[in-house]
């Protein structure tokens, strides 16, 4: 009998033992998958970056006779629009500053003689340039599908675009808006539609700026006074 | 004998939804209808090159570049094949003149265009003798019916019937390069009533509406700028 108590108890021994390796088992197999939980619902929760990338062909126009200066500073550079959920979160981030001097970097060399980025606005006078051109994003709105209940995401950008002397005199300032759209169906993630429709509203400001900058009137005006001279 | 009477429904139910088949496959068919109207002598030469755009102008539709696409690629091929250029490459060759916002909206803008040196000389570059703009889409009316679908443990099946009707309305002005002058205007209009009948698999019978659309107006084209 004593024998078989002690062996039942090394028996029940060894059983706890197994279980409590079981438990630990399952208590690791637990803890990994709330883990995972924690880090799929971060993760699905965290706003998703939209860095617009995309090409812009060069304008056919007859190029101003002029060295122009173009400093890409705050509010272009290093702009990013932010779209909040219905719930008040961040959702997407979109930056397009990179596009953006992509876009100049194509469309202004085609439109002037020669053109100079500027890493600052006090280097102008000392780079010999006619004028310093300074584009700034003013308001950035996005339309999502889900939210406008239509077939396609819609950015609009409303632009201020400063014209100065290399001394830093005031030649022009005007408001300029562009706006793209791109056909939700034709894209599996949000992201591509965005970018898409990103890409299509700097098309059209390119296609707007290159011809109706020298119909902006006071950058008429300095032109016949500079041309003239 | 019971095998024999399952076989004969199975077969009464089969011919019974064939005929049925049938029946809706005949009615989800296409009209189409094409209006031409001349204003000017046409023709064009092996050299000579069109060119397909599609009107992006308005705020509520824009023609789809998949029909774009579709008229050329079918004036491209056949008996009699024209050179079509692709319109993404015409519209980036000649930026920022053909954008939505910047394309000329009447042969008299053209005039002014082709007075820019530019232009004229990317134009003669891919030999344009026509320029053709679309204009329109095709919407989806009059949905109707309802289909249900259920899984269970022994499997799953739809039951019901849907149709709906597709409308393609579009519109092909010919612009003359050479002369930058409107040699016509060709209209389709296509209407097509789709079926979808649901037993245990839903059973699309679809109109090729926007399909008919194109190709009738892409062998209207073709006959149009030949000058037939």
């Amino acid at each position: 009998m004593s024998n078989c108590t002690v062996t039942g108890k090394r028996a029940a021994a060894t059983t706890d033992v197994t279980m409590m390796k079981c438990c630990f088992q399952l208590g690791d197999l637990r803890r990994a998958l709330l883990s995972l939980l924690i880090l799929l619902c971060l993760a699905s929760c965290a706003a998703r970056t939209v860095n617009v990338q995309g090409s812009y062909p060069r304008p056919n126009i007859p190029a101003i006779p002029l060295v122009l200066g173009v400093y890409y500073g705050e509010g272009l550079s290093d702009f990013v629009y932010t779209e909040l959920s219905d719930r008040g979160e961040e959702e997407y981030l979109v930056s397009s500053g990179d596009t953006h001097e992509v876009l100049f970097n194509t469309v202004l060399p085609a439109m002037f003689e020669r053109v100079v980025v500027l890493d600052s606005l006090e280097e102008a006078a000392a780079r010999g340039v006619d004028a310093v051109f300074v584009p700034r994003i003013n308001e950035f709105q996005l339309g999502m599908p889900q939210k406008t209940r239509l077939d396609s995401y819609e950015v609009w950008v409303r632009y201020n675009m400063r014209l100065t002397g290399a001394d830093g005199s005031y030649i022009a300032d005007w408001v300029m808006t562009a706006y793209g759209k791109a056909t939700a169906s034709s894209f599996n993630t949000a992201e591509r539609g965005i970018n898409d429709a990103a890409v299509a509203a700097l098309r059209d400001l390119a296609s707007n700026f290159s011809l109706g900058f020298t119909g902006v009137p006071d950058v008429r005006d300095w032109l016949q006074r500079r041309l003239s001279q | 004998m019971i095998i024999k009477a399952q076989h004969a429904m199975l077969s009464a139910w089969f011919k019974s939804m064939t005929s049925l088949g049938f029946l809706v496959l005949l009615q989800a068919c296409t009209t189409t209808t094409i209006d031409e109207f001349r204003q000017g002598a046409t023709g064009i030469t092996s050299e000579d090159s069109v060119v397909i755009l599609g009107r992006r102008q308005g705020a509520a539709y824009e023609t789809r570049a998949q029909f774009v696409e579709c008229v050329g690629e079918r004036m491209a091929r056949g008996s009699n094949a024209i050179n079509v250029i692709p319109e993404q490459q015409f519209v980036d060759a000649m930026f920022p003149w053909f954008e939505p916002r910047t394309a000329p909206l009447r042969s008299e803008d053209l005039q002014a265009l082709m007075a820019q040196p530019m232009v004229t000389e990317i134009m003669s570059g891919f030999g344009v003798r026509y320029i053709v703009w679309l204009d329109g889409q095709t919407e989806t009316t009059s949905r109707m019916g309802s289909i249900s679908c259920a899984v269970g443990p022994g499997g799953g099946g739809c039951f019901g019937f849907g149709s709906w009707e597709d409308d393609s309305s579009f519109e092909a002005r010919v612009w003359d390069v050479s002369s930058a002058t409107a040699v016509g205007t060709i209209s389709a209009d296509a209407t097509g009533q789709s079926y979808m009948p649901a037993v245990f698999v839903p059973i699309p019978l679809i109109a090729r509406v926007e399909a008919n659309a194109c190709s009738s107006l892409a062998d209207q084209l073709k006959q149009f700028v030949q000058g037939g």
